[in-house]
């Protein structure tokens, strides 16, 4: 499974927002970093088609998304960076209401909403509507939703945004333990999350992509970079986004 | 003054209360034009006026209620003039020839007006001269009552009731009723919506106290050094400074709108009981006097609801069950005070009662005592003496609720009665596809049940037959012929009329021959009377079957021209719910329906984004097309539910009303539908008048959701959608502005002019519709395209 960025760039007006990026995510997770305005969430949205791009293709397994369509979408699972959700619905409805979008079979449907429910520590509200829940409760509706289906391509805008602590390592330990047969990508701010559950680290800056790696390797790279300047035996990703993204 | 500040930049607020103003000042004018200005308009009966309305009924002849007020208030100010029994006599002597010259059918125009005025000032002199014996009769009924057994126990309810009740009228004696114009005061006193209108405009500003608990910053404020006593302080100023400004906005709009209509500003100065609807209010005063009272006891009276309002609002913590709290107890209070019977027991509850101080007026314009442990006490002195202590009380009790009550409640019951609620819901939602989910988040989400219930309340209370006005007796006959001789027209049809034509040529030579024998001393004049009169309806009679031999005829050579079977039907049934005359009703169904069908569309795909779901939305694998394909079928369910109520309405009058056998008939044998471009029955073109009525609405439904796909908010989206679907209509229908015509979309939608042969409006109705039919597939094309492709 395989799904290529080539030559990606979207741009606004005379600003752009991503410049001709290439990449090429297989299975594994991704943490993506930036800063804001970095071009994370402009990539997420392109790859789920939600806005045009201006140059280059996004193949997926060799099919260009817009040619493959529903069937690109039906194993999709996207969660946005903008909590989006119908007030008035209720969690259960909600997640029904988006398996049926995903085209899931009823049966089907009612087993992974009772599994997703249970995952993210929803069972006991699932009859409360949205409207009423927390910011951490929404986000983990939405983060149930985004795993509806079992998504081949998990796409996740800040999942752990306005969580607990216990919340977010529960949830962190979640996305861990999905299964390594899938693309997940997992933007956030927060590194320490990127770092304890990405194969791979994925640095952007301006719209372009600075740097590439595993974890343990992109810390190796700055270390060397930088070994004068700090003490040795204490880098971590932070000092890795310190080194690529920092002014 | 920041509380204030806050409240009133509220920009929905401010529109919500500019909008209960305009209606307020819209509605009273249009109630006053409804109500004939207070006149009665009708004339005595002069023969010859009948309508259809499933039997032939005599319909008493009007006429136009702004033009017989002007008249009344000419004879008004001639009337004052003069002392009030010579004006009575004046008035009496003016009814009698005026009624003369009606019923003698030698009536001009200006009598039927000054008629009318006269007749309604006569109304007026009678009751100001009879007044005096009617408070006489007070006095006497209370000696003749206490001499009966069962009311003479003056220590029971009964006897002190009829003491007190004439005490308190006694006081009017001696008072002087004098004449004047009484328009502005009546429609000022009953008047009710505004009284509604004013507990709605409370209600938002109530609402708005709400803001704080809605954005979550319930704690924040309750835990700020100035958040309890002070801001409920201000709040309690607030809602006074709103009931003495909504008390002087929407009554004073009323009486300066009364009096700028009937005039009368300078006849405040007569005693109170001067105006009928006054009558029995045992007070001496003048009509400005009561007035003045009347305004600070319904500033008090709003102050009070809304200090009620405001407590029902902050008295549950969770917003969203506050509103339904409120309802609660609106609607028992308003059944209490309703159906609650007079003489129940429980009758306290009835006038002790919130919509007491809602519909005030009542007090003033009914005398009632009620038995409080045997004694009568005045429901208008008790609801009166109670309005400042239960101002005061409830200030107190609401500033404690303001302070005391925790933001962070420990147990939510409502809270857990609705989570239980929801259960048992979701387990029926689950079981929804796609189109059902969109059927709930339209109709229950989205309120559409709402606007479903009050279209079929609306529908049943539209008109959906016109009285066709038969102006002759020639004409009342030749529809009865008409009905009688029914069917395909054969050489039979013809026979049966000449048959018809011997009898009635008969009874005219019998008169002719009564005529001679009575010439020659053979019978006497009432036998002569009885052939005159015989030949006299066989006159009008074969005048009216000639007419039936005409249309006969005429038929016939059509059909034999055009193709068809000439049939002989009566067209009233027709005239009556389609044609011409029926216009306005067509006009208000129409409107109705695209009003509802606006309504209940225009948020569809707002709410979507609205709720930020668009994104999650496209991403998966059925929210673009198949999510489309659903929301255009949820357009077409809502315009077969909007049709079928509405357009249902008008076929179930019709059959009911009309007994119509003439299906099969072919439909050019009606007058209405003689250039009917197709040859078919009766039935199918009503048939494909519904159904293009359907295609019609559906088209208007399509534009709607274009329109709901392209705006942000929910607000937004029914002003953006009214703005397209309804206003040009309402300007050009209503209005009479010729250039809005091009965008009215009732037009096609009522499709008469499809219909109605030589009126000239087939052409341009056909444009409008074909341009309604593009309109809804450009809009289908756009929302596809947006939907498929990405932003």
């Amino acid at each position: 499974m395989k799904l290529e960025l080539l030559n990606l760039t979207k741009r606004y007006g005379n600003f752009t927002a991503l410049d001709h990026v290439n990449i090429t995510f297989t299975e594994g997770i991704y943490g993506i970093l930036g800063a804001n305005g970095a071009g994370k969430s402009t990539m997420m949205n392109l790859l789920t088609d939600n806005i045009s791009r201006t140059e280059g293709k996004i193949l997926f397994d060799g099919t260009d998304i817009l040619k493959l369509g529903k069937d690109f979408r039906r194993v999709l699972g996207y969660m946005p960076q903008q909590q989006g959700y119908y007030e008035h619905m209720t969690a259960q409805t909600f997640l029904y209401y988006l398996a049926d979008l995903k085209a899931i079979p009823k049966r089907e449907a009612r087993a992974e909403i009772e599994k997703l429910l249970e995952i993210t520590n929803l069972s006991d509200v699932r009859h409360k509507k949205l409207g009423g829940f927390s910011g951490g409760m929404k986000q983990r509706v939405l983060l149930a939703q985004a795993l509806l289906g079992d998504p081949k391509v998990v796409i996740l805008d800040e999942p752990t945004a306005g969580l607990d602590p216990k919340e977010r390592i529960r949830i962190r330990n979640f996305i861990a333990e999905l299964s390594r047969e899938r693309i997940i990508l997992l933007a956030t701010h927060i590194v320490s999350d990127i770092e304890s559950v990405s194969d791979q680290v994925l640095m952007m800056k301006r719209g372009r992509v600075v740097g590439l790696d595993r974890p343990d390797r992109l810390i190796e790279r700055v270390a060397q970079e930088v070994r004068e300047s700090v003490v040795p035996g204490h880098f971590s990703l932070e000092d890795v986004y310190l080194y690529f993204l920092g002014e | 003054m920041r509380e204030l500040g806050r409240i009133f930049s509220r920009r929905r607020l401010v529109f919500g209360l500019a909008l209960i103003l305009l209606l307020n000042g819209l509605l009273f004018i249009r109630e006053q034009r409804k109500n004939g200005y207070g006149l009665a308009l009708e004339l005595p009966s002069g023969g010859g006026f009948v309508s259809f309305d499933g039997s032939f009924t005599v319909d008493t002849k009007t006429v136009d209620p702004q033009a017989a007020y002007r008249r009344y208030a000419e004879w008004l100010a001639r009337a004052k003039e003069m002392p009030l029994a010579d004006a009575a006599a004046m008035l009496t002597d003016e009814k009698t020839a005026l009624t003369a010259k009606i019923t003698g059918d030698t009536d001009t125009e200006d009598d039927d007006l000054d008629y009318v005025a006269v007749n309604n000032l006569l109304a007026q002199t009678d009751y100001l001269t009879g007044y005096g014996g009617w408070l006489e009769n007070i006095r006497k009924n209370r000696d003749n009552l206490l001499t009966f057994s069962i009311f003479n126990d003056p220590a029971s309810f009964s006897g002190r009731n009829i003491i007190k009740t004439a005490d308190e009228f006694e006081k009017l004696r001696g008072v002087e009723l004098t004449l004047g114009t009484d328009g502005a005061v009546d429609s000022f006193m009953s008047f009710r919506l505004t009284d509604y209108l004013l507990v709605l405009a409370l209600l938002l500003i109530g609402l708005s106290f709400l803001e704080e608990r809605k954005a979550g910053l319930w704690s924040v404020v309750h835990a700020a050094p100035r958040g309890r006593l002070r801001l409920a302080a201000c709040r309690t100023v607030i809602l006074l400074g709103a009931s003495v400004a909504g008390v002087a906005l929407l009554y004073g709009t009323d009486l300066v709108l009364g009096f700028s209509i009937y005039g009368g500003a300078e006849d405040l100065g007569r005693a109170v009981q001067s105006v009928e609807t006054l009558g029995r209010l045992p007070m001496l005063t003048t009509v400005g006097g009561f007035l003045g009272r009347f305004l600070l006891l319904r500033v008090a009276a709003a102050f009070l609801v809304g200090l009620l309002l405001w407590l029902m609002l902050t008295a549950v913590n969770n917003v969203k069950y506050t509103v339904i709290v409120a309802a609660g107890v609106l609607a028992v209070e308003y059944s209490l005070y309703t159906f609650l019977p007079v003489q129940s027991a429980f009758n306290i509850f009835k006038y002790f009662n919130l919509f007491t101080y809602i519909s005030l007026s009542d007090l003033y314009t009914n005398y009632l005592n009620i038995d409080i442990f045997s004694f009568p006490l005045g429901i208008r002195s008790i609801s009166q003496l109670a309005l400042v202590p239960l101002c005061m009380l409830l200030t107190a009790v609401c500033v404690t609720v303001h302070c005391q009550k925790k933001p962070a409640a420990g147990r939510d019951l409502l809270g857990r009665v609705a989570y239980g609620i929801n259960s048992v819901t979701d387990r029926f939602l689950r079981r929804l596809h796609l189109f059902g989910m969109e059927l709930h988040k339209t109709l229950w989400i989205q309120k559409g049940v709402v606007i479903a219930a009050l279209l079929v309340y609306t529908a049943l209370g539209l008109s959906y037959t016109t009285p066709i006005r038969i102006t002759s007796m020639a004409e009342q006959t030749a529809r009865e012929y008409t009905a009688l001789l029914a069917g395909p027209i054969t050489q039979e049809t013809f026979d049966r009329m000449d048959t018809e034509q011997i009898l009635l040529d008969n009874d005219r030579d019998a008169y002719g021959d009564a005529k001679k024998a009575f010439a020659d001393g053979l019978i006497e004049y009432p036998e002569l009377d009885v052939y005159a009169r015989k030949a006299d309806t066989a006159q009008y009679k074969s005048e009216g079957l000639s007419m039936v031999r005409a249309r006969c005829e005429e038929l016939r050579d059509r059909g034999e021209r055009e193709g068809f079977t000439p049939w002989l039907m009566d067209e009233t049934p027709f005239e009556s719910v389609y044609g011409e005359k029926a216009e306005y009703n067509q006009r208000q169904a129409a409107l109705t329906a695209v009003l509802a069908l606006t309504l209940l569309l225009a948020g569809s795909m707002t709410y979507d984004r609205q709720s930020g779901m668009t994104y999650l939305l496209k991403s998966t694998a059925r929210g673009r097309g198949a999510l489309v394909i659903r929301k255009l079928l949820l357009a077409a369910a809502m315009t077969a539910l909007v049709w079928a109520v509405v357009y249902g309405m008008e076929v179930y009058t019709f059959l009911t009303k009309f007994t119509v056998t003439a299906w099969s008939a072919p439909a050019k044998n009606l007058s209405m539908l003689s250039e009917f471009p197709l040859n078919c029955s009766v039935a199918a073109v009503l048939a494909l008048l519904y159904a293009f009525r359907w295609l019609m609405l559906f088209c208007g439904a399509v534009v709607v959701l274009f329109i709901s796909s392209r705006v942000k908010r929910m607000e937004a989206a029914y002003i953006a959608g009214s703005a397209v679907m309804l206003i040009p209509s309402v300007l050009y229908a209503y209005m009479g502005l010729e250039i809005f015509r091009p965008l009215a979309v009732i037009l096609p939608m009522e499709s008469m002019p499809l219909l109605l042969s030589g009126n000239g409006a087939l052409t341009y109705v056909t444009i409008a519709a074909m341009a309604l039919l593009a309109a809804a597939a450009a809009s289908i094309a756009c929302i596809s395209v947006q939907a498929k492709t990405s932003n």
